[in-house]
């Protein structure tokens, strides 16, 4: 199943995720780094590059990321790269690097600190400059008038993204970072107000500090060092049109896209760790990615028991990863987005086995 | 937690716009909302490209509306203060008649209770317009838009302004807490990696060479002299929040007996025709709790540096030493 030029993940270590943390974004990543290299066995030093993701207009600070690249080691100097985008694409782009078939190691991470500042503020400034960000367009507003169209379309209901929320925060009791998780009563969830309608509280993700990173290695190395090296057999993403009254917001064709690409049609996946921050979001994603009933969903919790941004893709692989290496699981997938209303969807899918 | 610094950060960006977005931009100051043809579509906002295939439009541009449909909603209940209006609204998704794609914008309904999908909508303008989104006030319900008379710029727009304000709050650790005491004493904390052996300036926390957590077992006092490494003159450009005229030297100050070059420090009253690499200068405080007319990036109470009046270091390597 694995082939010489192959890439398996080895190790990864998510941080706590909590609504304010006291440390600075390099702090959070040197232990998530010292975590992940911990856990495959190995030391920065046979670390052979490394890509981050993060963004500035989060941290407050043109060029944050440089300060960030003190949690690497960076002494002798490391290949480095860096993406403002989720950790998820880091781990794209790092898988990329290595099939250039120089290098055997690379380490990716995604890190932000959503607290320092309001997220509804920060997200228009990343919109179109001309149409969207002058109007204060924000994640909030744009999810809402997502949810208001799969509404309108029949394809899901307000008590289902209910059922949402109180079944991913009951699951992600299981997960001692999680930083929103318990027993809620769906018809109580129901008898909440709107925040922004359609959307309740519960609909919404966390505001989160937090952090993950995660080593990949090429086939040789990863099974010197790791007794079940987690397979990534596929991998891919897609974007969409940026403006979301370009799009019909009742479907998602770039995940669609990015599923097909990544080889989701060749075995039946058996966990999918999805980045639905929005409670609607995620059966518009499951019917994306075609998945089945058997499939089981975010058993961690997913973005509603914490919501990293800029890590929360990555938390998604990694958790993904761990259903294979410590659950049992067989072929599992992690999914990532970013843009208004899922403008750009990533698929990564893995399998266990030598 | 041992506190917060809060700063603002202004974002003035001043945007050029284009062939398509200009004439866009300059419709709005007219009243009047304009689409783009893309083969048999009408793309509102116009786009300077085929969105399916990226082929370079023509510059084909349509009349829209003035009135439109609803196709998506929500109530915002509590405006930021980056929104278009400053009470309760909805946005929306505003399909306008003749276009095949939503405009995303205000709807100044009043209530939750008078928004509904597939309601009919008009514009309402604003009286000073000026080739920006928000010259369109907001949508209203109904057929009717809501016009002023005059008419619009008398030259095409070209440019457009977008102006954001973020407040940022971030926590300031212990490590950081105890270095800007030390800073407000009159010392410079240092913390010494004892891996690396190597000493840091600010309190930052870890080795960046060998990636471990450095705290307050690892401080040290870090000594007042040193010697300048290298340095720039400044000729000041104006930019927000530069109050600076005339020329200005900053230096660099490589500390005695350790391995902490401080960056772009002020030298004190010294000609900047004067400033030479391997000068050797001492550290001037200000006394706790006086308020001094000192740079505002400088830490704590540091003023800024003063030449001993010792002999230079020649060490022709000194240049080298840039951290
Ligand atoms: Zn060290």
């Amino acid at each position: 199943m694995a082939h010489d030029n192959d890439i398996a993940i080895i190790g990864w270590n998510i941080s706590p995720m909590v609504r304010n943390t006291e440390h600075t974004e390099a702090q959070m990543l040197l232990e998530v780094i010292t975590g992940a290299v911990t856990d495959a066995g190995i030391t920065r030093k046979e670390v052979d590059f490394t890509c981050a993701g993060s963004c500035d207009y989060v941290a407050g600070q043109a060029f944050s990321f440089v300060q960030n690249i003190d949690a690497i080691g960076a002494w002798p100097p490391k290949r480095d790269s860096h993406v403002e985008m989720d950790g998820a694409w880091a781990l794209y782009e790092a898988w990329l690097r290595l099939q250039m078939d120089d290098i055997d190691i690379a380490v990716a991470m995604g890190s932000g600190r959503s607290s320092t500042a309001d997220p509804e503020l920060i997200y228009s400034m990343e919109m179109d400059p001309y149409y969207l960000a002058p109007l204060g367009a924000d994640a909030m507003s744009f999810a809402a008038i997502q949810a208001r169209a799969l509404l309108d379309a029949g394809k899901v209901t307000e008590r289902q993204m209910a059922e949402v929320a109180a079944r991913t925060r009951r699951d992600g009791k299981s997960r001692d970072y999680n930083q929103v998780t318990g027993d809620f009563d769906v018809d109580a969830l129901l008898a909440t107000d709107y925040v922004r309608a359609p959307l309740r509280r519960h609909d919404l993700p966390p505001i989160t500090d937090g952090a993950c990173a995660m080593v990949i290695a090429r086939a040789d190395k990863a099974r010197e060092l790791c007794e079940n090296p987690i397979w990534i057999t596929g991998f891919a993403h897609y974007s969409e049109l940026h403006n979301p009254g370009m799009r019909d917001l009742r479907s998602s064709n770039s995940t669609t896209l990015a599923a097909k690409a990544a080889g989701i049609e060749e075995g039946p996946i058996e966990v999918a760790e999805i980045q639905s921050a929005f409670t609607h979001e995620e059966p518009l994603l499951v019917e994306a990615l075609g998945l089945g009933p058997d499939t089981v969903i975010n058993p961690s919790g997913g973005p509603q028991a914490a919501n990293p941004i800029m890590a929360t893709g990555l938390v998604r692989i990694a958790e993904a990863a761990g259903q294979i290496r410590d659950n049992g699981k067989h072929r599992t997938l992690g999914h990532s987005t970013s843009g208004p209303c899922l403008q750009q969807n990533l698929v990564c899918i893995l399998e266990g086995g030598k | 937690m041992a506190g917060t610094v809060e700063s603002t950060i202004k974002f003035p960006y001043k945007r050029s716009l284009g062939p398509v977005l200009g004439a866009f931009m300059t419709a709005l100051t007219e009243q009047r909302i304009m689409g783009i043809r893309s083969g048999g579509r009408v793309i509102v906002p116009p786009l300077e490209w085929d969105p399916d295939t990226g082929v370079e439009l023509a510059h084909d541009f349509v009349d829209v509306g003035p009135a439109g449909t609803v196709e998506s909603w929500t109530w915002v209940a509590k405006p930021t203060a980056q929104h278009p209006l400053d009470h309760p609204f909805a946005f929306a998704l505003v399909k306008l008649d003749g276009a095949d794609t939503a405009l995303m914008h205000a709807v100044d309904a009043g209530s939750i209770d008078a928004m509904s999908t597939g309601m009919r909508v008009a514009p309402r303008w604003k009286a000073e317009r000026k080739g920006h989104i928000t010259d369109l006030d907001a949508f209203v319900p109904g057929e009717t838009p809501e016009t002023h008379e005059g008419g619009g710029a008398e030259e095409p727009v070209t440019m457009m302004d977008y102006d954001a304000t973020i407040t940022y709050r971030i926590p300031t650790t212990a490590n950081q807490l105890r270095s800007d005491q030390a800073s407000e004493q009159g010392r410079f904390l240092g913390l010494k990696c004892p891996i690396c052996n190597r000493t840091y300036t600010g309190g930052r926390g870890y080795c960046p060479i060998d990636a471990i957590e450095l705290g307050e077992e690892h401080e040290v006092d870090l000594p007042q002299k040193g010697v300048i490494t290298n340095y720039t003159i400044i000729t000041p450009t104006p930019y927000p929040g530069q109050t600076a005229t005339e020329p200005f030297s900053r230096v660099h100050v490589w500390l005695d007996g350790t391995d902490v070059v401080l960056g772009y420090q002020t030298l004190l009253d010294v000609p900047n025709d004067d400033v030479h690499i391997g000068m050797r200068v001492e550290a001037v405080w200000a006394s706790e709790g006086e308020k001094v007319d000192k740079d505002p990036r400088m830490e704590g109470n540091l003023i800024g540096f003063l030449p001993t009046g010792e002999p230079d270091n020649t060490d022709p390597d000194l240049v080298n030493r840039l951290h």
